[in-house]
């Protein structure tokens, strides 16, 4: 209780902070007739961002995955926050065994020594809502335990509770706000998507059924028996970490190979079965030493609404084609809105859009770099709505694209389609 | 008479005046129609003669003109009169999946203005000045891909293909797993290995993507025959005329593509190939070897690959028919069979290379 109350004093008392750091200059100014500019606003969005990001590292659970959300939507948030939040990482420090035990315990309705042989009490990874054990079930195989951490469903009640309150008071004060409450039922409903170990065994399956002939891909087996909604029991697989070219190289795997067979993975995903793995973070992505690619963690894995993956591919297509009337068609097809309800916005996005992939910039490649220059000139000429799941696709392939430069190579989603099958072998094959 | 055998991109990417633009379900294409209503394809205003005057080069060095032989051209499936069988019985599904198809894959050609072309005038041992050859990226590769893909505010093949779709079959809901058909499934093989090594990388993708392309043009053929059989049959279509003028207006725009492919591809045929060691090589052994590994490949196992992957997708939808017994029948008793030739005419031996 203690704690619930200090974590809603401290956001409020954020809040109000963050609020006069905006308004109160502004008022000044007002009475002297000045506007604020974007540019003169530059040194209070940094220094409001990195209160936030302290705040978030302080309080950590929903905190840092609002901040996490926060970064990946630059077509409502100024760039300051972007650079800001991406700092967030979700790794925090583990929770003491006993309260691990108790949580298995609990869940498995049976002593921790009748299931497993082995639990190492150190976890192998810690994040905001769960940690992982390394374990050994008693038939002797080598398994991952994820265990939810005990108090985080009312932590996140209790977060979320206070951010609706502040969000409700923001919106009450501010003429133009930003659109902060859908930010947050969103991000509440990808909490709850991430909270129930069951789905996110069933999507697990799922993507493996996916590749289940595909002998590059690696989804660990869920064991079933020994996996609730709080705690999930899976086979352990080892591999690098996908971003470790010098251990890809010494394993002699080419990375750039490796990073064309991710970029097929998630193109697979995406485009074609419209059901993907919708957090690519390199802590999540391995390559065994005959080069399989390991993927981990399903939590938030998303089912994309019916006719998505082919809008996404238009948009792609268009965009590398310099074809400006498919790229306008495809942001339709996307469910991308504009305040007018006609398309002139869309023609003007378009147009820059390929005004930029003309200089050679993007090359069909899915970069931050193409996400930032159509999230900017969304903001500059306003759409009132930019689909949810469009920014989550674009998230993904930012992360991938931040890979694949690592990897030496580039996040091409078309070329990535002629991995294999038809495309290959027609007119479109390199 | 003397022809001009050099252009500038501009001049090779140039369109002639069309008294009436082609706008296909609402979308401004490419191309348009002449005083007289004929249809004028696209940036053929220099690229026609030009093509025009590199083959008459060829010709007066008696250099031969590569031929696909049409026989080794794999049938449609399911064929014309079989798609008809499925549209006439409300089964739409394959053939709106497989017009979808057709409309990718075309705007993939688009892929080729990206292909790395290595510096031609030094790999080849005779000059190259004033060929087909010298233009590939001086206008050729960049008006092959906007034909394809469209460019701008206008629409190309792919854009054309869906306007004749959506003519003749009313706008039909296209299958969601479209793309996951396109992408198909991986085996276990890995990259394809080069050929000619001696070549260098660089220059047998490039040649091989030609030779590909080539192949896919040539049999395109029987792409077009299908889709305006199917698309300009009143019994079917809902709007026979538009849709079939659509395709033909697409294979009208294509012959410039077979035109230019074979021609560049011929004289390579007639030259040397300075190699990565220093030695040389026949133009023709390469470009024999690669359109031969092409034609195996397409002749070969990939129509019956190809057939297998479809049955299943096929019985799915004809099961939701009313008598999927009697339709599945009907379907399987029109297949046609085919038996691809044994040879495909540039086989290394046959050639003497």
């Amino acid at each position: 209780m203690v704690t619930r109350v200090r974590r809603s004093l401290k956001v409020g008392w954020n809040a109000a902070w963050l609020w006069g750091m905006y308004k109160i200059p502004s008022w000044g100014r007002r009475l002297r007739g000045i506007e604020i500019s974007n540019e003169e606003l530059s040194p209070t969005h940094q220094r409001a961002a990195a209160r936030v990001l302290d705040l978030a590292l302080d309080l950590r659970g929903v905190m840092i995955k609002l901040c996490q959300s926060v970064a990946t939507r630059s077509d409502i948030f100024p760039k300051e926050f972007i650079e800001k939040l991406k700092q967030c990482h979700d790794a925090v420090p583990p929770k003491p065994f006993e309260q691990v035990r108790r949580m298995v315990e609990s869940e498995l309705g049976k002593p921790i020594e009748a299931v497993f042989s082995e639990f190492e009490p150190t976890p192998i990874a810690s994040a905001s809502l769960a940690q992982v054990h390394r374990a050994r079930l008693i038939d002797g195989r080598e398994v991952a335990v994820k265990v939810q951490y005990p108090d985080i469903e009312g932590i996140i009640r209790t977060d979320l509770g206070n951010m609706r309150r502040v969000c409700r008071v923001y919106e009450f004060f501010d003429p133009q706000p930003l659109p902060l409450l859908p930010l947050l039922v969103e991000l509440t409903r990808h909490l709850r998507m991430e909270l129930d170990f069951v789905r996110e065994a069933d999507c697990a399956d799922r993507v493996r059924e996916l590749f289940a002939d595909d002998p590059h891909v690696k989804i660990p087996e869920i064991y079933r028996e020994w996996s609730t909604t709080r705690v999930l029991t899976m086979e352990l697989v080892s591999g690098i970490k996908i971003t470790e070219k010098a251990s890809m190289k010494e394993a002699g795997l080419a990375p750039a190979e490796v990073f064309q067979n991710l970029m097929y993975i998630y193109v697979r995903m995406i485009l074609a079965a419209g059901f993907f793995h919708a957090d690519p973070h390199p802590g999540n992505l391995f390559v065994t030493p005959t080069g399989e690619i390991v993927v981990l963690d399903f939590g938030l894995s998303k089912e994309l609404p019916e006719g998505f993956g082919l809008g996404l591919f238009e948009l792609m297509f268009s965009l590398a084609t310099f074809n400006e009337s498919a790229m306008v068609r495809a942001f339709t097809e996307l469910g991308f809105r504009s305040k007018t309800g006609d398309t002139s916005t869309f023609v003007a996005i378009a147009r820059r859009m390929v005004r930029r992939s003309d200089s050679g910039a993007f090359e069909g490649e899915f970069t931050e770099d193409m996400t930032e220059e159509l999230f900017e000139a969304i903001r500059e000429d306003p759409v009132a709505e930019v689909p949810s799941d469009f920014v989550l696709v674009a998230r993904v392939f930012s992360l991938l694209s931040g890979i694949g430069h690592t990897l030496g190579s580039r996040a091409n989603v078309l070329q990535a389609m002629s991995g294999g099958g038809p495309v290959a072998s027609s007119n479109a094959s390199r | 008479m003397t022809q001009t055998s050099t252009f500038t991109p501009e001049e090779l990417l140039s369109s002639g005046p069309v008294a009436e633009p082609l706008i296909a379900n609402g979308v401004r294409c490419h191309g348009g129609f002449d005083a007289d209503g004929l249809y004028r394809s696209p940036r053929t205003l220099c690229r026609l003669p030009a093509i025009q005057a590199w083959q008459a080069q060829l010709s007066d060095q008696g250099s031969p003109l590569i031929e696909i032989p049409r026989n080794l051209m794999p049938p449609q499936y399911p064929s014309a009169v079989q798609a008809k069988l499925l549209l006439e019985n409300g089964v739409r599904e394959p053939v709106v999946r497989a017009l979808t198809i057709i409309s990718i894959v075309e705007g993939f050609g688009a892929m080729i203005r990206d292909v790395e072309v290595p510096e031609l005038r030094k790999i080849f041992v005779e000059p190259i000045d004033g060929t087909g050859l010298d233009h590939l990226t001086g206008g050729l590769f960049e008006a092959h891909a906007r034909d394809e893909s469209g460019y701008r505010d206008e629409g190309g093949h792919k854009q054309m293909w869906e306007a004749a779709r959506d003519a003749a079959l009313e706008n039909p809901k296209v299958p969601g797993d479209v793309l996951m058909r396109l992408m198909g499934r991986r085996g276990r093989g890995g990259p394809q290995q080069p050929a000619f090594p001696e070549i260098g990388p660089e220059l047998e993708r490039m040649l091989g993507l030609m030779a590909n392309v080539l192949v896919v043009e040539v049999f395109a053929e029987g792409t077009f025959q299908w889709g305006i059989d199917v698309l300009s049959d009143p019994e079917i279509s809902a709007a026979p005329e538009v849709a079939g003028s659509m395709v033909r207006n697409i294979q009208a725009d294509e012959k410039p593509h077979v035109d230019y492919l074979r021609t560049a591809l011929s004289e390579v045929s007639a030259r040397t190939i300075r190699t990565v060691d220093d030695k040389t090589i026949s133009g023709k052994t390469v470009v024999d070897g690669l359109l031969h590994r092409v034609l195996s490949q397409m002749t070969r196992n990939r129509p019956g690959d190809q057939r297998e992957d479809l049955r299943e997708g096929l019985a799915r939808a004809i099961s939701v028919a009313t008598n999927p017994g009697a339709l599945q029948e009907e379907f399987d008793a029109l297949e046609l069979t085919w038996t691809p030739p044994e040879t495909t005419g540039f086989e290394p031996a046959a050639n003497g290379a």
